[in-house]
């Protein structure tokens, strides 16, 4: 097998698609959720990402972090820390992060007017 | 052994610490336990289930090699590009460097399928108990290859299906024969409902098939044979 160039040539140019400064909603029981999870430490933030899988393509990814590597925009909500990263931002664009009381599959939940269709568990879309 | 030349397939080169996870998410096999010396077969669904392409991935230790075919790659390749985002993987294609051939008929020992190993510029893994995968850098491969009819005869005896014939963006991995690469307790990736559905409830639609070829519709054969054929039919 020949992986002459493999280290040398440039890779297959990737689609990337353009960023965009996101503008996303935190409903009030979701609000209330994320301040029982920061107390009044509001140092952290919450990573709102996208990763590739999941039945339908895309998966959220929700983490609490106090910094992270990826290159992401800022928001400040309602005095909460809120980091997208730049690769997802035209996924996240106009989103509602929502909390979903329930005993089976409930959790915060996304939102998404550019999702065509959510997979059942919600965590997953195209 | 009997060889014959894949002058329609690809090679891609995947980099990245995430690669086997990315792959992982889009694909029907679990990819992520793969270690440096195994193969998998693994096939790309979209969002229908059906097949975008039946590839086999060599982990090179540094790197994954993708095996594909040639009249998908395109199609791969934008399929799984969108999807990158933030992920640290990145695609190199080296098909023109290479060349592949299938070597069928073999009896490869149960231990040794899912393995290569590399002699020179030759690379070979066993990709199943009777076919094994040679990828040669160009010009450096073996010689006295074996005509591709005798290879598609010995298909329709064995019942194996093969990119262009049976394996095509126009059926699932279960119609054309490909139940084994659908693994049944990894997580979600792109049409996994439907194959979920269909698994559960035993009810794939339509089936590969030995036929009779005077015997069988035209339309439904996918592999034509002078007695028998291979088809996908409904059962």
């Amino acid at each position: 097998m020949d992986c002459g160039p493999c280290d040398s040539a440039d890779p297959i140019q990737m689609v990337k698609p353009e960023v965009i400064d996101v503008n996303l909603t935190i409903s009030e029981t979701a609000k209330n959720m994320l301040s029982d999870a920061f107390g009044d430490d509001r140092s952290h933030a919450l990573l709102v990402g996208v990763l590739s899988g999941g039945c339908s393509g895309y998966m959220y990814d929700l983490q609490i972090v106090e910094t992270t590597d990826i290159d992401c925009q800022e928001l400040s909500i309602d005095g909460f820390r809120v980091l997208v990263p730049n690769a997802s931002s035209h996924l996240l664009d106009g989103i509602e992060i929502d909390y979903v009381e329930k005993l089976m599959g409930g959790g915060f939940k996304i939102n998404n007017p550019n999702a065509d269709s959510s997979c059942g568990c919600g965590e997953s879309f195209s | 052994m009997p060889i014959v030349a894949l002058p329609d397939a690809s090679l891609t080169v995947w980099r990245g610490k995430d690669v086997l996870q990315f792959i992982d998410g889009l694909s029907t096999n679990k990819v992520t336990e793969l270690k440096s010396g195994q193969l998998i077969r693994t096939i790309f669904t979209d969002s229908n289930a059906k097949i975008i392409d039946c590839v086999t991935l060599f982990h090179m230790d540094e790197y994954i090699v993708v095996a594909g075919h040639l009249p998908f790659h395109e199609k791969l390749l934008e399929h799984a590009s969108k999807r990158i985002l933030g992920q640290d993987v990145s695609i190199t294609d080296i098909t023109q460097l290479n060349e592949l051939f299938i070597e069928f008929g073999c009896k490869n020992d149960s231990a040794d399928v899912g393995a290569f190993s590399s002699e020179g510029e030759i690379t070979r893994g066993n990709i199943s108990g009777n076919m094994s995968l040679i990828v040669s850098s160009k010009g450096k491969g073996p010689s006295n290859l074996e005509n591709f009819e005798i290879f598609n005869q010995w298909r329709i005896d064995n019942k194996i299906p093969w990119h262009g014939f049976e394996i095509t963006d126009s059926f699932h991995p279960f119609a054309c024969g490909l139940e084994e690469l659908v693994h049944q307790q990894k997580g979600c990736y792109i049409g996994q409902e439907i194959l979920a559905r269909m698994r559960s409830r035993g009810r794939q639609g339509k089936v590969l098939s030995q036929v009779d070829t005077l015997d069988c519709k035209s339309s439904n054969i996918t592999t034509l044979g002078e007695i028998q054929s291979l088809a996908i039919i409904r059962t």
